[in-house]
């Protein structure tokens, strides 16, 4: 671009212009940008997800092999079968029953970070972040040890005399519950830490100057302008405890029979390729349209941006 | 306090002890007993040793799990990082149609559940004859933490100010000399965490993988479970122990070579 780069040696110019010209290059522009990703994406998600509707449409055969005909005896299985739309319906029940106690919680405890005058903070916030990084396997084979016929909570109740025998806390609904909620709590509480912690303490000051009470000012005040962060927190935690599979496989008990240990059994130990897609494809078809619907109500992007502090 | 921005604050701060006491209590149950000598182990322990400790340095499927579990992490750190980097610079710098949704494609991963990312990726690649190997475990961690790396540098590139490159370019550098010597310093701090937390992300990763592995290809998370499902040893206190060693240690270490590395060589 410049004159002085005339006289130097032609074959360093011409390098230098293959360079430019591959960097001008739009379908190498495109690769090198948002292309490489939008591939990996493509041939690793898109891609099984595709060979997934068609399986969906096999028969299985004997011993685990596939017959390739077309049918529809897969989805006519699910659509007569009550056992499979107990599953469905299950999974949808852990899930709100989840979210309604994990909001509460993960909301006062993201209230308490984004208040705190605490110099401890940094370090409160660290633990809680900590919990996305130890792996969800060992947090959750953890509550085996605590919820046990000889674990502490069974051996502190019994020690304070609140019970006279341990109570069957592991392998029950409650005690797969458990584990879902603390597991997923960070999940919201960051993002409604993220929400509050950026309301000015004057906005809330202003309110009660003007007259209102404390539960009135949070209500009026801070609960709306935190409201992105609760509908970030609450994608979250419908979607990973109506999907889970740790918590009901370690924690839950032979009726907790949840989607996504249901798909995993059929498809590893049934061999019954065709029926693991047909049922993963409507759960699937399930979460689109709840995404779908909440699209129409809330920024999906902005939501799954929101545990990122 | 009658002029504080709080309500209910004495309910709140002890609702938040709870949760941080269930939050944190049964990982200390776990690490306390690693230590436990019991075969059968009791809380609180009665006697304390390192007996399992020396068991499971002996213990050949933990070793070789441990070692295929820092190869994928590194691998799919390295993959999601560049790959990472390359896809937040198209999405921030450049224009092209349906932007906005394929951003939400982007971030598909983090929606769809593990269990069906791991059945139907082994549908397709035992269809196309590829043989299970440490990668596909290496492409597969990649696409789940892909939209996390992708978050990350994003965000960072949304604050950088693009006419730091334009004075470069003005001063004669080319593009690649800019990348390298302007864009790449800024960046690098928010690459970093991506790669990081990808490294985490793939340590940590087990509902899908449980379909990925096979005997010589099994990884940290997936020996913990057969475990924790046969038979209850000893040992496998000693691994969830050091692996939340591991998964702790190593983002701190990251914070602090953000900290404190990479910022003073970037105000140099």
């Amino acid at each position: 671009m410049a004159s002085e780069s005339v006289p130097e040696s032609a074959s360093k110019s011409y390098t230098a212009g293959l360079k430019e010209q591959l960097m001008e290059n739009r379908r190498v522009r495109f690769l090198v940008s948002p292309g490489s990703g939008l591939f990996w994406i493509l041939l690793f998600l898109v891609a099984p997800l595709t060979i997934i509707v068609a399986f969906s449409f096999f028969k299985p055969g004997e011993a685990g092999s596939i017959v390739y005909e077309l049918t529809l005896a897969n989805y006519r299985e699910f659509v007569s079968s009550s056992v499979y739309h107990t599953v469905i319906w299950d999974s949808i029940k852990i899930g709100i029953i989840t979210t309604l106690i994990v909001l509460p919680l993960g909301y006062t405890l993201g209230y308490f970070l984004g208040r705190t005058e605490s110099r401890w903070t940094p370090v409160l916030l660290g633990l809680v972040v900590v919990q996305f990084w130890v792996p969800l396997i060992i947090r959750t084979y953890a509550w085996i040890t605590v919820l046990g016929r000889n674990g502490v909570i069974n051996k502190f109740l019994t020690a304070i005399g609140v019970i006279g025998e341990p109570v069957q806390l592991l392998y029950t609904t409650n005690g797969m519950i458990l584990g879902l909620v603390v597991s997923i709590l960070p999940f919201m509480v960051l993002p409604v830490y993220s929400a509050v912690s950026t309301i000015e303490e004057d906005v809330i000051q202003a309110a009660k100057t003007l007259g209102a009470s404390d539960a009135r000012a949070f209500f009026e005040v801070t609960l709306p302008l935190s409201w992105p962060g609760v509908v970030s927190g609450i994608l979250f935690t419908f979607i990973l405890s109506a999907g889970s599979f740790v918590a009901p496989a370690l924690l839950g008990g032979p009726e907790d029979r949840l989607i996504a240990p249901v798909i995993a059994t059929i498809f590893t130990n049934d061999f019954n390729w065709p029926f693991a897609a047909a049922l993963s494809l409507v759960y699937i078809l399930f979460l689109a349209v709840l995404l779908y619907l909440f699209t129409r109500k809330a920024d999906l992007e902005e939501a799954l941006e929101g545990t990122q502090i | 306090m009658s002029g504080s921005s709080r309500w209910n604050w004495p309910a709140v701060k002890g609702a938040s002890l709870l949760i941080y006491l269930s939050m944190l209590l049964p990982l200390a149950v776990v690490v306390i007993n690693s230590f436990n000598a019991a075969r059968i182990p009791s809380f609180p322990p009665s006697e304390y040793s390192l007996r399992w400790y020396g068991a499971f340095l002996q213990d050949e499927t933990f070793m070789s799990a441990i070692w295929n579990s820092l190869k994928v992490g590194i691998a799919a750190a390295v993959l999601s990082g560049a790959i990472g980097t390359a896809t937040a610079m198209g999405f921030v710098r450049k224009q092209f149609p349906f932007k906005k949704s394929l951003a939400i494609a982007m971030l598909t991963p983090m929606l769809v559940p593990p269990v069906i990312i791991g059945v139907s990726s082994t549908i397709l690649f035992v269809q196309i004859g590829w043989d299970r190997s440490i990668l596909w475990l290496v492409v597969m961690h990649t696409l789940v933490a892909l939209p996390y790396a992708f978050l990350v540098i994003r965000s960072r590139l949304y604050l950088f100010d693009e006419s730091l490159e334009d004075a470069a370019m003005t001063l004669g550098a080319d593009r690649l000399t800019t990348f390298r010597e302007v864009t790449f310093p800024i960046v690098a701090p928010s690459i970093l965490t991506a790669m990081v937390l990808s490294f985490v992300i793939s340590f940590g990763e087990f509902t899908a993988s449980q379909f990925w592995v096979d005997r010589t290809t099994t990884t940290v998370p997936v020996v913990i479970y057969s475990m924790v499902r046969t038979l209850i040893t000893p040992k496998v206190n000693v691994l969830a122990t050091l692996v939340l060693v591991v998964t702790t240690a190593i983002p701190i270490l990251g914070i602090v070579v953000q900290r404190f590395v990479l910022s003073n060589a970037q105000s140099q």
